[in-house]
């Protein structure tokens, strides 16, 4: 029998989770046959830059987190982290397509899709431990800090939560290698391509 | 990041790059070269030039231009070669990557670069006989070169050459080619072609109609319906007394 609490990490969590894994797939096989369909394959193969670009970009919000940059609300940086990386991703998968012609550009996709995963399980973590910390709120309220610096301090616990901190042991390192299979890829491509 | 992680990373993208240069072609070459190339494999650099792609200059180090089509690259005839006749000598400019790529990944899904009769120097684009052989149907077994004339350089079909625009080829008209066009210059034309039209007897009815300049027969008559007569700047007439420049009466 299903308990409310099991019910709640089903739609809070597990559910929108799956989701976003599908859309991410669904997306990707019907812009790819969009681009085979409208003979604009050509779009796909320069995507892969844009989509690169973007995950590059989305990577302000490790430098925010690690305070390596002070402006901006963190918050704000983590929702285009998100964004950024799925939407990357998925012109990323796009530009790969469906087609098997060399082994290191896949791996530098099959680590990327890993990441991905890896990421969005990170956010669901991210959520239950916002929830754990929830009861650290009115501690900080009773402190008489403002709205603004409760929110930025529950933030704070929530991504600092041991569950968390376990997760990014295993997050950063599939994340080096999806950066460094990528970068071969981009530099045998930089080294072999005729950019005319 | 625990140390262990760290070494366990990095030998792995170690092998990982060393594999890259051992095996270029399987672990970042698009897709297998064509059979011809195939002991290139595994030497990248040469046909690319670093940062600039494959060349035409590194083509050529082995395909001379003038041998294209003639002799292998070890200087071989060509026992069964791939066109009827060698064009590349003929070409504009050397492009080799305008129309060839040798890999199979990047070849499937190229969309560009396929040949293209505009590369070939304006003398060779009318020869299409020195490398396409004519239809064996009854109507092109009748013509000999100005293709061009019904077809274009892009597409074989659609045919744009409607002769009904000029004459339609119905009844006693549905005839070989050479009866009206004589020696197939399809420039030209003549009606008088059979017994039924003789210079003659066309002259004496057209001067009893009151008509002097009978020379262009299809700029009046477009069809074998004696009553279907176009005259230049007065439209279609049925029957009657009618012709261009005819004396009145």
């Amino acid at each position: 029998m299903t308990t409310p609490a099991t019910a709640s990490l089903w739609r809070s969590h597990i559910l929108p989770f799956t989701l976003l894994v599908t859309l991410l797939g669904v997306a990707t096989v019907i812009g790819d046959y969009l681009l085979h369909r409208l003979d604009l394959v050509w779009i796909g193969r320069y995507l892969g830059i844009p989509g690169t670009l973007l995950i590059i970009g989305s990577l302000i919000y490790s430098l925010r987190k690690r305070k390596v940059i002070t402006s901006g609300n963190v918050k704000t940086w983590l929702s285009l982290h998100e964004i950024g990386t799925w939407l990357g991703s998925l012109m990323v998968l796009v530009h790969s397509g469906i087609h098997f012609n060399a082994i290191l550009p896949w791996l530098a996709t099959i680590a990327m899709g890993i990441n991905v995963i890896s990421g969005m399980v990170g956010k669901m973590l991210l959520a239950r431990s916002r929830e754990h910390v929830q009861g650290q709120r009115e501690h900080y309220q009773l402190r008489g800090l403002s709205k603004n610096e409760v929110e930025q301090a529950v933030f704070w616990e929530s991504v600092t939560f041991d569950a968390m901190t376990k997760w990014r042991k295993v997050h950063i390192p599939i994340f080096i290698a999806f950066a460094v299979l990528a970068l071969g890829h981009i530099v045998s491509i930089f080294l072999f391509w005729g950019w005319q | 990041m625990s140390k262990i992680i760290k070494i366990v990373l990095a030998v792995n993208l170690i092998v990982l790059a060393i594999l890259a240069f051992v095996y270029p072609h399987l672990m970042v070459g698009p897709g297998k070269l064509i059979p011809g190339h195939g002991k290139l494999e595994t030497d990248c650099f040469a046909c690319h030039a670093p940062l600039s792609g494959a060349t035409t200059e590194r083509c050529t180090t082995c395909h001379k231009q003038e041998d294209i089509g003639k002799l292998t690259t070890l200087g071989q005839t060509i026992q069964k070669p791939l066109t009827s006749t060698p064009f590349h000598q003929k070409l504009l400019k050397q492009d080799c990557l305008a129309c060839h790529s040798d890999h199979a990944g990047v070849k499937r899904f190229r969309t560009e670069g396929r040949f293209n009769h505009a590369l070939l120097q304006a003398d060779a684009r009318k020869e299409c006989q020195s490398c396409h052989k004519s239809p064996t149907d009854s109507l092109h077994q009748q013509i000999t070169g100005n293709c061009n004339q019904c077809h274009t350089q892009q597409k074989w079909v659609p045919a744009t050459f409607d002769h009904d625009k000029y004459f339609a080829l119905d009844r006693d008209h549905n005839v070989k080619c050479a009866t009206c066009h004589v020696r197939n210059d399809y420039n030209r034309y003549t009606c008088y072609g059979c017994h039924e039209h003789s210079l003659e007897k066309i002259r004496r009815e057209h001067i009893e109609e009151g008509i002097r300049d009978f020379k262009n027969c299809v700029e009046c008559h477009r069809s074998a319906d004696e009553h279907d007569i176009r005259m230049p700047g007065r439209g279609q007439e049925q029957g009657g007394r009618n012709g261009r420049e005819r004396d009145d009466d």
